[in-house]
């Protein structure tokens, strides 16, 4: 070993030390943020913040069935008991009145500083009189019973207007004390994770938690759990996406460790291949890691996709290693054309580094640092390492058939010609767009378990949020105040009919002006007492029998205003939790909204100048459009990045003629692994972008190497086996990916599966080296 | 609330019930005799009489049966309002606001217990009786009266006793005693249409 490969070895291994220093300090993060812009606008930011740990996506959906209705209900009460010791969950909820006693005592105890009803005119003769009526109608009816022991302190009927504004609108039946699906086969269970929907270890931990608390409390029945919900989905996803990327790749490692170790008769080589990589993973988690403060597991996935043609380098190298010939020397010989190719998806890659997403920015930041180390170590640390007089023989047995093929290669540019034009026709005139816009597009849940989610929601009336009033303010006080105006315009839109209802912090806890208004609509007791004798002429109450009613009014004239800390204990505070919020900067109020049919007239009412900080939020309709921008960006920038190579290559190359034999076949593998992509009735997404992405970066290797003009027929012979062998690995490797049920990897697996394939077999047809005649062809668009 | 009615005898043949011997008469022999009535109508008047009131609230309308879960009440006076009761549904709808509200009597123990005071009464189900009520029967088939002692505290702390009386198959008075010491009284007689 020279001076120069120990200062290489040691530099190699400084480096290593100074990333895995870096990356043990890192912080990795899995939010949506790597899909935010760099400046979300305000309704972005709600979204992201609703997604992540919205209360929505805390709610954990259970079903129980399998067994007698009482063993169901059995199970259910002891599921519920377990999981609310648990303390892991802030709400568990199986219609069991617990809790509801304390509830109710809260609305009764301030029903003059809740109810909405409450207004002077209330309480005037005419108010009083017209109540005292009412009442006396409900009194003949069946539900007078309950009626008349309140009556005497609440003629008015607060408590009542309140129980029926908090009653939820859609309820499962109950049997035996619990909730039950309407036919009555599925005990029902909701639990609301105290951790947020987007923290996947606690919801992995809470979902540990319910099944094991099903064990038990189950004894012996033969009854079976079913859970949902979007921690569920997050967790079983995560848990498949483990289990499909551990089992392909190990299949995929186990047949590419073969092939390569048939080749190289060597372990030690077959370890020293995949350095590259490793330092290049290193390098880019690195190079993130400082440059952004954190790495998002999106860039740590995509990315170590991107840098994988770093694992064809070291096989140009071994396999391109003369007999006879230094490894420093084979690699001196390569390095100009390899390092085109370097250059070549750098630029492609680099593009997306000034992506206004910072998931973009930092996949771009990843694959730069990446592909600069994994050809670094090819090019200085290898060869040092590599074991004198290192040769793959297997190449001569099977240069002269490869050759052969590569010789007969060209007669197909015709047929070649023919099949480029009839996908570009194909994917010009389909009507549907090419590429998905729908953020479902990426979601992994399968659709038995959409209709097992679909199914549970409706048994339960679950809310499927879709549209939310959100709104922001600098103080809590503020927000609630904001939150009672925006109440008052979607009023005005029940009643024109554009939506059917909402819900708002407001109504569990009111402004404290609201309060004291209503504190102050309320009359001195003499003046009550007066107004009540007036309105009871010649009604048959007895008298006196309202006093309670005076003393009542009286107390709450000058009772304390409600606070957050009031509702400590009620199931209500929970409501109010979700639904009011701190945030780093100021609050934010959520008023949910229910069977919207006219969003634009409800976002013209919210949106007057002096309701300013409240906005309507449309879920699906904003996280589509965040995906949308983010793909559109995603696609630009690989544009640019395909302008860059053509410069890079026409700087490089000094001739239009050699720049078109290396573009061509790299163009005619996008296209034809997009139409047989689209073929096969796949949208196309932003995995499968990623995936020709890499298709580029690997194919741009395959045709340099097919361009380069070799020094002897032996060399160019042993330099296209070599790329054989690369995309034999590719393919292996990516297109078993292509066999997953998990969308990220089978769409990444099968573009880059079939993308490498062609873009080699595209190269060989292509070429005009010296092995055949060139024959001139005409020029694809 | 409510209930109950008639078979009129001459109308329905399922009347053959009335032949059965007197001797053995007891809670098992009317239940049976009422099981046989399958459909019934008749005219209710009903009085509340309440300590916050100085006057009993009174009420009045019709009644229909529909063996064995179908009982309606349709109130006509002071106001128009309806109670429908099916299987395990309790619809009231108030025909002058147009407002609808319906209970699943699983979830209203007080109300569920009310209800089947009346239409297990009628249909002969002693079990469901039994479920809500220590039941004891007095007189003879021609002039009974069942005395409904509820079990469960909750529906206690409403109601102490429910007295069902009647002649035949036919109910003609329901007597609630309520906790707190009010009280009303449903009297029933045979629509003449």
């Amino acid at each position: 070993m020279n001076v120069a490969a120990r200062w290489a070895l040691g530099a190699w291994l400084a480096g290593v030390l100074a990333c895995a220093a870096v990356i043990a300090r890192t912080e990795f993060s899995t939010d949506l943020s790597a899909f935010l812009p760099r400046s979300p606008s305000p309704v972005q930011q709600v979204l992201v913040e609703q997604l992540r740990d919205g209360v929505v996506s805390r709610l954990i959906l259970v079903g129980i069935d399998g067994d007698s209705a009482d063993r169901l209900a059995q199970i259910s009460k002891r599921l519920a008991a377990s999981l609310r010791a648990s303390g892991s969950f802030a709400s568990v909820n199986n219609g069991e009145g617990a809790g509801f006693e304390k509830d109710r005592d809260f609305l009764w105890r301030n029903r003059y500083l809740l109810s909405p009803a409450v207004k002077a005119e209330r309480f005037s003769v005419q108010g009083l009189r017209e109540s005292l009526e009412d009442a006396l109608r409900q009194l003949a009816s069946p539900a007078g019973v309950l009626l008349q022991r309140i009556l005497p302190a609440d003629p008015t009927g607060e408590l009542i207007r309140l129980l029926e504004q908090f009653a939820p609108q859609a309820k499962p039946r109950l049997y035996s004390g619990v909730w039950f699906s309407k036919e009555g086969s599925r005990a029902l269970l909701v639990a609301q994770t105290r951790a947020a929907g987007s923290d996947i270890d606690a919801q992995e931990r809470s979902l540990d938690l319910i099944r094991g608390s099903f064990e038990q409390a189950k004894t012996g029945s033969e009854a079976r759990l079913l859970v949902t919900g979007p921690g569920v989905f997050s967790v079983t996803t995560r848990e498949r996406i483990r289990h499909d990327a551990w089992r392909f790749s190990l299949i995929a490692t186990a047949l590419i460790a073969a092939m390569l170790l048939a080749l190289y008769r060597s372990l030690r080589v077959l370890g020293l291949g995949l350095l590259p990589v490793a330092s290049g993973a290193l390098a880019g988690i690195a190079a993130v890691s400082l440059a952004f403060g954190s790495v998002h597991g999106i860039t740590l996935a995509f990315g170590v996709t991107l840098i994988g043609e770093g694992v064809d380098y070291a096989i140009y190298l071994f396999t391109q290693n003369a007999p006879g010939a230094a490894p420093q020397t084979t690699f001196e010989r390569i390095w100009p054309t390899l390092r085109l190719g370097v250059l070549t998806s750098i630029c492609g890659f680099s593009a997306m580094l000034f992506s206004d997403f910072m998931g973009l920015a930092q996949l771009g930041m990843f694959s730069v640092a990446g592909l600069v180390v994994a050809a670094a170590v090819t090019r200085w640390v290898l060869p040092a390492l590599l074991p004198r007089g290192f040769v793959v023989t297997a190449v001569t047995a099977f240069a002269p058939k490869v050759m052969a093929l590569v010789r007969a290669a060209p007669t197909l540019r015709y047929p070649m010609l023919v099949v480029l034009a009839v996908t570009l026709a194909f994917l010009l005139m389909r009507p549907q767009p090419l590429w998905s816009g729908s953020l479902a597009s990426l979601s992994p849940v399968s659709p038995g378990e959409q209709a097992l989610d679909q199914r549970l929601r409706q048994d339960i009336g679950a809310p499927d949020v879709r549209y939310l009033v959100v709104v922001r303010a600098p103080d809590e006080q503020a927000a609630l105040e904001a939150s009672e105006r925006a109440g008052d315009s979607l009023r005005a839109a029940i009643d024109q009919g554009g939506l059917q209802g909402f819900e708002s912090p407001a109504s569990y806890l009111p402004s404290m002006k609201t309060q004291r208004e209503r504190q102050a609509a309320l009359p001195a007791p003499e003046v009550l007492r007066q107004n009540l004798q007036a309105a009871l002429k010649g009604l048959p109450f007895r008298p006196n029998v309202f006093e309670p009613f005076v003393r009542d009014v009286s107390a709450a004239r000058s009772m304390p205003l409600l606070e957050r800390a009031s509702l400590q204990g009620t199931s209500l505070a929970l409501k109010l939790d979700s639904l009011l919020v701190k945030r780093e900067s100021g609050w934010a109020a959520m008023l949910p909204l229910r069977g919207v049919t006219n969003a634009e007239a409800i976002a013209g009412k919210i949106g007057k100048p002096s309701d300013a900080q409240a906005v309507l939020l449309d879920m699906k309709h904003e996280s589509d459009q965040l995906y949308r921008t983010y793909l559109r960006e995603a696609l630009t920038n690989s544009l640019l990045g395909a302008a860059v190579i053509v410069i890079l290559l026409f700087a490089s190359l000094h001739s239009p003629r050699r720049v078109f034999d290396v573009l061509a076949p790299l163009v005619a593998a996008v296209l034809v692994t997009c139409g047989l992509l689209v073929l096969g009735g796949v949208e196309l997404s932003i995995f499968h972008l990623v995936g020709l992405l890499l298709v580029v970066a690997v194919g741009s290797n395959y045709s340099l190497f097919f361009d380069r003009q070799a020094p002897s027929g032996q060399d160019r012979s042993r330099t296209i086996v070599s790329l054989l062998f690369a995309s034999v690995s590719t393919l292996v490797g990516f297109g078993l990916l292509a066999f997953s049920k998990v969308p990220v990897l089978s769409g990444i697996g099968s573009t880059v599966g079939m993308g490498a394939a062609m873009a080699l077999v595209f190269s060989a047809i292509m070429s005009r080296q010296a092995d055949t005649e060139g024959t001139t062809y005409a020029r694809t668009p | 609330m409510a209930l109950v009615i008639a078979a009129a005898a001459g109308r329905f043949p399922a009347a053959s019930a009335q032949t059965e011997s007197k001797s053995n008469w007891d809670l098992t022999q009317l239940m049976r005799d009422l099981r046989q009535v399958k459909t019934a109508r008749g005219r209710f008047v009903e009085r509340k009489y309440l300590a916050i009131l100085n006057t009993p609230l009174e009420s009045s309308g019709t009644l229909v049966y529909i063996a064995p879960g179908r009982l309606e009440k349709h109130m006509l006076l002071p106001r128009q309002e309806s109670l429908i009761l099916d299987g395990e549904t309790l619809l009231i709808d108030n025909e002058e606001t147009g407002q609808r509200r319906s209970f699943v009597l699983q979830e209203h123990p007080v109300l569920w217990a009310f209800v089947e005071s009346i239409r297990s009464t009628l249909a002969g189900d002693l079990q469901t009786l039994n479920r809500f009520y220590e039941v004891s029967l007095e007189g003879d088939a021609s002039r009974w009266r069942l005395r409904l002692k509820p079990t469960e505290p909750r529906m206690r702390e409403v109601a102490s006793e429910i007295r069902v009386s009647g002649s035949g198959t036919w109910v003609g008075v329901i007597e609630t005693l309520e906790a707190g010491g009010d009280r009303s009284v449903m009297t029933i007689t045979r629509d003449a249409s």
